[in-house]
């Protein structure tokens, strides 16, 4: 059964921890941070014509599932919500007028969720009237404080990111002056390394971004980007897209040389757009103060209890009676073949990569103009022409230094935008991993019936009446549509304990079927197939007879995994200790009184041995 | 016990092979014992003829031994469970049980069933060597059979296998060849033949290198067989067809490919655990399948312990972990006194496993619930998560559910469809959502699934555009040199009946970090003062652009070369001067430094606030700093402090540590700069900590990749 379990065991100890955590790790760079600097002008607040949500509203909303899936996926992100054109004040010197510092930055917790919350909906225009109000508005002024809200941060800060949301195209009405200092204080906070977007929304006549903003946002990452002509946003769904797309800076799991063969090197980054996401690790902390511990480990010797330094252990296996050493250095150069990079083997038709050729999420690659430049055209023409000669290339894949190769199909994959001109699909190569002999299992195929003749014509009744359950149930697939409910109701539960709320908030399991949709959807054609394939006294859902249910009775009818004294020193003598299962290891501990800690086979082995020298 | 003597002289005899077998059914159906593993015969021919071969070229014994080292080696490492004996024919001596009055002479049982161990590998190395005699080989694949017969009687194996490596190069007497035949079929025994030869005369003629590398250095390349190993070579034709009909001939392998390709291992495989389930199209419809994991990451299983260096031993080395409040003493806490908590944002929840198991998700048991059906252009290949795909099948001897399975698989194939469904291994793991495609193979059809991404898993990034980029847009003559590259790198290529033969398949290589642990494994255990071996021709080869390949594309790829210009951009961040630490101020203007400065004093300012009064170990480069600006204490005394933390930081080992001391160097060198004191006292500091920072560095491999992960 242990084959089966979703989550590789790794039963390895801390020696071989190599496995890639291919997400990164961003903490030692730098924290990233997003400024959300929001127009609370009494514009903000007008309700749109279908009478559904303001401006206001719809940035609110948006701001909320920033907030919470920052919790989420990159808790170490720092936020801030800032509104600018307000009447109260209130910043961290009570310096600037009309500017209102919601939340500073820091990273998203409970309770800021909770403030947003306030915020939403009828009721939260009222309170957002009652708190920060209305009022003059000066755009730099509110770009001068949120710059002191990055120099105050003591963190070195990896990325700075600000949002501006209005739906205001001349905010200070042409006063000229105002204009000025806006345009000043947007190129000092540029000129920082601030990355200024505006996240314009939908306003009467049209939002003209030439009147004014074009002068205050960044320029984008490359002239060609259509930046400034999209469209304002209508829906909260087209926002959140947008905002998402930007929040999270864009950055390589590391950077390689692509190498076609004699000398023709291009430099690619590698990416990371898809990897499943866990449950974060838990943190120890002090039982009395709720204080984070952190754990240090250290080697010494059993007999003088001197410190071990590295290079006063060595790696050892044990096969049989055999123990075989080498040193540390040894066991990394074992994984050595090649130096990091991508090599290019050739090319094959797309038609040559299989469907079931999986083994791990695949990851991107895009050019590196900084480390070789050239890279960029080299890519495109090969982007392009593998694209249309339909094939995708063959690569051997090293990742790091001391990492053994795998081999990596690049699929070309066209920049696609939607209807709103956003990308939808980036522009580079998949990067599909493809598995060695080894990974590859051999089955026993099921082969089914032959059909006779008659039966040929019944089956394409059995098939047509299939046909049409599958037409009655087809949707459309989208990747986002599915949350994980596993973290969600972690996270629901972090929440309900933070907040002190009597019980977390239910979650929508979307993984489960809407079996009642289902059923009035199909109507009677689920009766229909099964009268046609199943007769009268079939239960598809009853095992038969014959064989015992699976799982828990199987156990316990297996019999008690014990093993006698003498076979266990045998096994010790031996060696073999290796041919027995888990359980019966841990019985034999058990049996023989023989304390372990660890639960893994290795661990098990090397406890039992003990027994053997008494 | 039945005796079975010299029957391949008599018919009498005859029907006691066939008794023989018979029995062994009726042991085998009524054996009790089950283990879910392989039984294999490994039969090598070291008759005279073996060592035979051209000037200049591994005789086929050596060839031969190879394989069964590689094999034998595979199998103590990876520490499988199934059972190899070993007989060798053409030996000086006799050694087996049907030996008597002359027949099945020459032939050795040189190992019994039992799991292979060191000892076996290094019996291989020193005691096979070639014999002086002939001898035939169906005598000795019946040794074989009777070898597997007695050896798993009361116990049940998975597979019995016979491999049998031999030139072929003996007479041999083919009268009994049926009865062999029908005896193997009875007692299920599967057989694979490993020659120096492919089976294929055309193949021979020209090396059959069909392979990656050069094309197979084969025993006799371009010349003719002998009259005997024509023979030979009919029989063994005549008895892998009649066992397997078509696929038979399959399993007829050269000892190169032998080599390269792991054909040993994929007979006696482990068959994956059977999953049954049901699969449900909404409350009513319901059918019974069994799912298997087909393709997925195998991994290195056993893993390093520590030992001391001296000693080996595993015992003198303890471990020792201890858990340390965040403080400037790092107060010890015992680990009882520790809780668990989760970060929720800027918030630590403190949550204890009891609790966090009580109200997690629960899932109500396995599944494999269809969702919903789509059109399969909406799955992005890309998009596929997990690391592994299932391959579901109707419940076994369900002809209901075959045929209610078969119709989804045919429904979802001719509408481009597939499901999408809710999968849950079973109560305790946690449910997926992943897409069933159809798969109709020609003697079988069933469903692939592959997990899909949960919202929470993607990653929305985006790129600037690359077509209609005016800087990066390639011209017509770029492309068309790209065109011409992939022309020439093609690893399809058509053969003479106009198939298209893939030059290339991953899915043949072996994991090439398996078989060199494998080989350091076994070259350390058998030399443990030797240094490791290089790796083995064979195997860089297998990783290589296959040959003709390479030179296929040299002049497109030199075409490339001149009309793509590509210039390597000095790289600021890859080796680690002093000068990326501290920055160097030639590449800042320095107004922007000004600027920083600035940003500083204003921090310090609310630091001072602080009344900082010494270095402490949480912040010590921030705490140096105060100190310094508030001149409370001297300088010298600051840099003391922080030089006793630098020391404190650098006994830890952990790259948190490394980066914190750092920081402290930086900071020192900032300040000792400003202050303008003495260079030297900083010079000093600096060779002092250097080598101590270095060799801790070095000391984790995954040091220097940190170090490179930093911005400075």
């Amino acid at each position: 059964m242990a084959e089966w379990r979703q989550y590789y065991q790794n039963e390895d100890d801390e020696v071989e921890e190599d496995e890639e955590d291919s997400g990164g790790d961003y903490k030692i760079s730098g924290r990233d941070s997003l400024v959300f600097l929001v127009d609370a002008s009494k514009e903000m607040f007008i309700k749109s014509e279908d009478g559904e949500t303001s401006n206001f509203d719809m940035t609110m909303q948006c701001v909320r599932s920033v907030y919470t899936s920052k919790i989420i996926s990159s808790d170490k992100d720092l936020v801030a919500l800032v509104f600018y054109g307000t009447e109260q004040s209130k910043n961290p010197r009570n310096s600037f007028k009309h500017v209102y510092v919601y939340h500073d930055l820091d990273s998203p917790g409970s309770q800021r969720v909770l403030d947003i919350d306030k915020l939403l909906g009828e009721k939260g225009a009222q309170f957002a009237e009652k708190t920060i109000g209305s009022g003059e508005t000066s755009l730099g002024e509110a770009l001068w404080c949120c710059s002191n809200l990055y120099s105050d941060i003591k963190l070195r800060l990896s990325h700075k990111r600000l949002m501006i949301f209005t739906c205001r195209d001349d905010p200070h009405g042409g006063d000229g002056a105002k204009d000025r200092q806006a345009r000043t204080k947007a190129a000092d906070l540029k000129e920082t390394g601030v990355v200024i977007d505006l996240m314009h929304l939908t306003k009467p006549g049209g939002f003209d971004v030439s009147l004014f903003f074009c002068d205050i946002v960044s320029p984008p990452e490359d002239e060609s980007e259509l930046g400034l002509q999209i469209e304002p946003c209508r829906k909260l769904e087209d926002l959140q897209k947008r905002v998402r797309a930007k929040e999270l800076k864009k950055r390589s799991q590391s950077r390689l040389t692509f190498s076609l063969g004699e000398g023709v090197n291009l430099a690619v980054g590698v990416y990371v757009l898809a990897r499943t996401a866990t449950k974060p690790s838990a943190v120890k902390l002090h039982r009395d103060t709720n204080e984070p511990v952190r754990t240090k480990t250290r080697y010494f010797h059993a007999h003088n209890g001197g410190i071990l330094l590295p290079n006063d252990m060595k790696r050892a296996q044990v096969y049989g009676k055999k123990q075989i050493v080498m040193e540390k250095d040894e066991v990394d150069e074992i994984k050595k073949f090649d130096d990091p990079g991508l090599v290019l083997m050739g090319f094959k038709p797309m038609d040559r990569l299989k469907l079931h050729h999986h083994i791990r999420p695949a990851l991107f690659i895009y050019p590196e103009e900084e480390q070789i430049s050239g890279s960029s055209c080299v890519f495109t023409a090969l982007l392009l022409k593998c694209s249309e000669k339909n094939v995708f290339a063959l690569c051997r894949y090293i990742p790091r230094r001391n990492t053994p190769p795998r081999f990596v199909a690049l699929v070309p994959q066209r920049e696609e935008l939607d209807q709103s001109q956003t990308q939808a699909t980036p522009p580079g190569f998949n990067v599909i991993f493809l598995p060695f002999a080894d990974d590859i299992r051999t089955l026993d195929a099921h082969v089914g019936p032959t059909a006779s003749d008659e039966q040929v014509d019944k089956m394409k009744e059995i098939v047509d009446k299939m046909k049409e359950i599958v037409h009655k149930l087809r949707f459309k697939y989208k990747s986002d549509a599915f949350e994980n409910p596993v973290l969600q109701q972690h996270y629901r539960n972090l929440e309900a304990l933070a907040l002190n709320m009597l019980e977390p908030e239910p979650i929508e399991d979307l993984t489960m079927p809407k079996v009642q949709m289902m059923d009035a959807r199909l109507g009677p054609l689920a009766q229909e197939f099964k009268d046609l394939v199943y007769p009268p006294d079939y239960n598809p859902e009853g095992k038969p007879a014959a064989k015992p249910e699976s799982g828990g009775g199987a156990a316990e009818k297996k019999p008690k995994a014990e093993i006698s004294e003498e076979e266990l020193k045998n096994h010790v003598a031996n060696g073999t200790l290796g041919k027995l299962t888990v359980p019966v290891l841990k019985d034999a501990c058990k049996q023989f009184g023989i304390r372990t800690t660890g639960t893994k086979k290795q661990e098990l082995i090397d406890a039992l041995p003990i027994f053997g020298r008494e | 016990m039945i005796q079975l003597l010299s029957y391949r002289k008599s018919l009498r005899k005859m029907s006691q092979m066939q008794l023989f077998f018979s029995c062994v059914c009726f042991h085998l159906s009524l054996s009790v014992i089950l283990c879910l593993q392989s039984a294999l015969v490994l039969c090598m021919d070291v008759g005279f003829s073996m060592s035979n071969s051209e000037p200049g070229q591994e005789p086929p014994f050596e060839q031969a031994k190879k394989v069964i080292q590689k094999f034998v080696q595979r199998q103590v490492f990876a520490e499988n469970k199934d059972e190899v004996g070993l007989v060798l024919f053409g030996t000086d001596g006799t050694k087996n049980r049907l030996a008597k009055d002359g027949q099945y002479e020459n032939i050795t049982v040189h190992r019994h069933l039992m799991m292979p161990d060191f000892e076996l590998l290094e019996e291989i190395e020193s005691e096979l060597q070639p014999g002086g005699q002939q001898a035939d080989w169906l005598d000795a694949l019946v040794v074989c059979m009777d070898l597997l017969q007695q050896e798993t009687m009361g116990k049940k194996f998975e597979r019995l296998n016979i491999v049998l490596l031999t030139d072929l190069n003996v007479q041999t007497s083919a009268d009994q060849l049926d009865v062999i035949i029908n005896s193997l079929k009875k007692a299920g025994i599967t057989l694979q033949f490993f020659l120096p030869f492919p089976l294929d005369g055309e193949d021979r003629a020209d090396g059959g290198g069909d392979g990656p590398g050069p094309s197979a250095a084969s025993a006799r390349p371009g010349k003719g067989l002998s009259s005997q190993q024509t023979q030979g070579l009919e029989m063994v034709k005549n008895i892998m067809t009649s066992l397997e009909e078509e696929d038979g001939l399959e399993e007829v392998h050269t000892f190169r490919d032998a080599l390269e390709k792991l054909s040993i291992f994929k007979r006696i495989d482990r068959r994956p655990m059977a999953w049954p389930c049901q699969l449900t199209i909404g409350s009513s419809l319901t059918i019974r399948i069994v799912g298997y994991k087909a393709v997925t990451e195998e991994k290195v299983k056993k893993s390093w312990t520590i030992v001391d260096a001296q000693s080996h031993q595993r015992d003198d080395v303890k471990r020792e972990t201890v858990y340390c409040l965040n403080d400037d003493d790092e107060t010890e806490v015992q680990k009882d006194d520790t809780i668990q908590g989760f970060r929720y944002g800027s918030d630590i929840v403190p949550f204890s496993k009891v609790d966090e198991d009580q109200m997690k998700y629960k899932s109500d048991g396995k599944c494999f619930s269809v969702l919903g059906f789509t059109k399969q252009e909406l799955i992005r290949r890309h998009q596929f998560m997990g690391s592994q795909v299932v391959k579901v099948f109707a419940a076994r001897d369900d002809e209901h559910a075959a045929v209610a399975l078969s119709a989804l698989i045919r429904a979802l194939d001719s509408l481009k469809m597939a499901a999408i469904v809710r999968y849950a291994y079973d109560r305790r793991s946690n449910p997926q959502v992943g897409a069933a495609f159809p798969c109709i193979k020609e003697k079988y059809e069933c469903l692939l699934y592959v997990q899909l991404p949960f919202m929470e898993d993607l990653r929305q990034f985006t790129f600037p555009m690359l077509e209609n980029n005016k800087k990066f847009t390639p011209s017509e003559s770029q492309l068309s040199a790209a065109d011409a590259l992939i022309d020439s790198m093609m690893l399809v290529e058509k053969d003479e009946d106009g198939e298209s033969v893939d030059v290339f398949k991953v899915n043949h290589i072996p994991n090439p970090q398996f078989q060199r642990l494998f080989q350091c494994l076994h070259h350390r255990g058998v030399n443990p003062d030797d240094p490791l071996p290089p790796v083995e021709p064979w195997l860089k080869r297998a990783l290589e652009r296959p040959q003709a390949v390479s030179a296929r594309c040299q002049a497109p790829l030199q075409d490339v070369k001149t009309k793509f210009p590509l210039k390597v951009v000095v790289k600021k961040k890859e080796q680690k001067t002093s000068a990326d630490v501290f920055g160097s101020s030639a590449d800042e203007p320095d107004a922007k430094r000004v600027k920083v400065d600035e940003e500083m004093e204003f921090n310090l300012a609310e630091i001072a606030a602080g009344n900082i009064t010494s270095v402490g170990s949480v912040n010590p480069v921030r705490d140096f700093c105060a100190l310094v600006r508030q001149k409370t204490v001297s300088f010298d005394q600051a840099c003391q402090q922080l030089t006793h933390r630098i020391e404190q930081l650098l006994g830890n080992r952990s790259p948190e540590y490394y980066m914190k001391s750092i920081a402290c160097i930086q900071a020192f060198r900032d300040q000792s700069v400003s202050m303008l004191t003495d260079g030297l006292e900083w010079c000093g500091l600096l060779v002092d900590y250097c080598d101590v920072f270095i060799s801790c560095l070095d000391s984790r491999s995954d040091g220097t990749h940190s170090l490179q992960s930093i911005h400075w």
